[in-house]
């Protein structure tokens, strides 16, 4: 790397609202562990922290996905929708041809659904959060005419592995979170397609002005989306060997929740995968030490939409004292 | 990709054909003549300035030399040959770099991301494009280097820097990529005195270095400091051109303006 180092001249003010901003989410996920392992005894046992895990790897992967999105200055509200599809869509398959054709099929609807979103958004300039709602709309109202809202039930129990099943000390669906959040890492900050999804959410005439084929890479966001919320779908069909119309419900708020309190920008231009990680495993220890102490479950709302206005008003209030020239 | 010296002390042969030249341009936006009949020539190893009052058709002249907008009428050369750009893309293809006044910078990515910007160096198998980083953040230090003494650290965030250091990003940025002709619109509007100084080294550096430049400034002052020879335009003509050694500023303001109709004309021959 380079041999300079940023000698960005702060004030000790900024600097420390700089060092909350970037390390605050890490420091009260750190200190939630202390306190659970500290004040919880079954908080530690393995059956919790598997179960933790287990729980939170379907919304993982749909955060790291919508991390892209946010990042690039959008969002999507159809992911709760097209995790249902997946559902959906994969369990009939399943059921009527077969494992192989109901996890691709599910992906394809999935990937489909975010095609369409990119489409709308990227090439006929609809705002994203219109698009997506619209879409999320349409699709899980399809859902319910095709099944009545009634969940169905003969996916062959031997895919529940997927969902339930574990491998050494993971769940497997956790497994699948790793793999997933791994190349969406890698693409995010590795590679020129995630570069320029910072780009474009950065200052998106910039990148039409430079060359970059915004629209181009909108589509493969929204793209992105649609495929990992189908996978999502896909993992919650292993945990129930059914497909449920009512999967995935307000999802979407809780995957760009996490990103948010992992540090993104509604705005765009800022996050990042760690983020979004750490984001999605805050909200999901909040909500297991609620249970663990016995809270009702009407509070864990509460907690999570508190959580996300400190983390948006910590943000904000940093940003308008550093980045006073923009 | 390298960083060609940009025929750093190649002498211009006098007869040579300027960089870029325009003959007779016209454009109209409905029943409004934005441009009429407008000749310009901008000379490698020259400043050019370009000055108009608002609304003579700076912008619409630069528009059409970064072909953002292509003309009605007339012709454009580049090194004596006549071309016809398709998009702004394809006159960048060519050499010609325009430095808009919104600088077209993400300032939530570091400067090298910024000079690379749609240009990056990718490495290891073709369809993944990973990002070569490092190569980048040190390629961007050393064109930094060679242009600009206020240099900003390579990896900041551009929106933390200085109006004068983001400004010498863009301009770096567009002299980077085999360019010969650099556009700048107002290159030290939003700037200050001290910051202003140190773009205008930039631009003087790249004068040296060869390159056309040419300026849009409303700053007659600045235009004294630092342009070689003046372009007037006024109401979508062009009024005609001077050495700036040859005239005062009461001289160019009256061309501006229109104030004395006798300067009229062209300039002579460079002593």
């Amino acid at each position: 790397m380079s041999a300079t180092t940023p000698t960005v001249v702060l004030s000790p003010r900024e600097r420390l609202v700089e060092a909350v901003r970037r390390y605050g989410i890490v420091a009260v996920f750190v200190g939630l562990i202390v306190l659970l392992v500290a004040t919880l005894p079954q908080f530690r046992t393995p059956a919790n922290l598997s179960n933790i895990l287990q729980q939170n790897a379907v919304i993982g992967i749909i955060a790291c996905a919508m991390t892209f999105a946010i990042i690039s200055g959008g969002f999507d509200l159809s992911v709760g929708a097209g995790a249902a599809l997946a559902s959906v869509v994969g369990a009939k398959l399943m059921i009527e041809a077969g494992i192989p054709f109901g996890i691709a099929g599910a992906l394809v609807a999935g990937l489909l659904l975010g095609l369409l979103n990119g489409l709308l958004i990227a090439y006929a300039g609809v705002n994203p959060f219109v698009a997506t709602l619209g879409t999320a709309t349409v699709v899980r109202g399809l859902i319910y005419v095709s099944t009545n809202a009634t969940p169905f039930f003969g996916v062959p129990m031997g895919f529940t592995v997927v969902g339930l099943g574990r491998s050494g000390p993971l769940p497997n669906a956790t497994w699948i979170f790793l793999v997933v959040a791994s190349i969406l890492a890698f693409t995010l900050h590795q590679t020129r397609f995630g570069h320029y999804v910072y780009a474009i959410g950065g200052n998106i005439v910039a990148a039409a002005e430079m060359g970059i084929d915004v629209r181009r890479v909108k589509l493969a966001v929204y793209a992105l989306v649609g495929f990992c919320a189908a996978i999502g779908g896909v993992i919650l069909t292993g945990q129930t060997a059914s497909g449920q119309p009512q999967a995935a419900l307000n999802y979407e708020l809780a995957a760009i929740t996490a990103v948010i309190v992992g540090g993104a920008s509604l705005g765009g231009g800022r996050g990042g995968m760690a983020g979004t990680i750490v984001g999605v495993f805050l909200l999901g220890l909040v909500s297991n030490a609620l249970n663990l102490y016995g809270v009702s479950a009407f509070w864990q709302p509460v907690a999570t939409g508190t959580i996300l206005i400190v983390a948006v008003g910590i943000d904000s209030f940093s940003r308008r004292s550093v980045f006073s020239i923009r | 990709m390298g960083h060609k010296a940009q025929g750093a002390t190649t002498e211009i042969a006098a007869d040579a054909p300027p960089a870029l030249r325009t003959r007779d341009i016209s454009k109209r936006f409905g029943g409004v003549v934005a441009l009429d009949g407008v000749s310009i020539d901008i000379v490698a190893g020259q400043i050019t300035g370009l000055v108009g009052d608002n609304g003579a058709g700076k912008s619409t002249l630069i528009r059409i030399l970064s072909a953002v907008t292509s003309p009605d009428n007339g012709s454009i050369e580049l090194n004596g040959a006549p071309v016809h750009f398709a998009s702004p893309a394809a006159a960048r293809a060519a050499g010609i770099e325009t430095v808009y006044q919104d600088l077209a910078l993400a300032g939530n990515m570091p400067v090298w991301a910024n000079i690379f910007l749609g240009r990056e160096l990718t490495r290891g198998p073709s369809p993944l494009n990973i990002l070569h980083k490092g190569r980048m953040a040190d390629e961007a230090e050393q064109m930094l280097s060679r242009l600009s003494r206020n240099m900003p650290p390579i990896d900041a965030p551009t929106a933390r820097l200085s109006g004068g250091q983001r400004q010498a990003i863009a301009i770096v940025r567009a002299t980077a990529w085999g360019s010969n002709v650099i556009i700048m619109d107002e290159p030290t509007a939003a700037l200050g005195p001290a910051e202003t100084r140190s773009v205008e080294e930039v631009i003087t550096e790249l004068r040296d270095r060869g390159f056309a430049v040419l300026i849009v400034s409303h700053n007659l002052e600045q235009v004294f400091r630092l342009v070689d020879r003046v372009w007037v335009l006024r109401r979508g003509r062009m009024i005609g051109d001077r050495w700036l050694a040859d005239i005062t500023p009461e001289d160019l303001v009256g061309m501006i303006t229109g104030a004395s109709a006798v300067l009229r004309g062209q300039a002579g021959e460079r002593s």
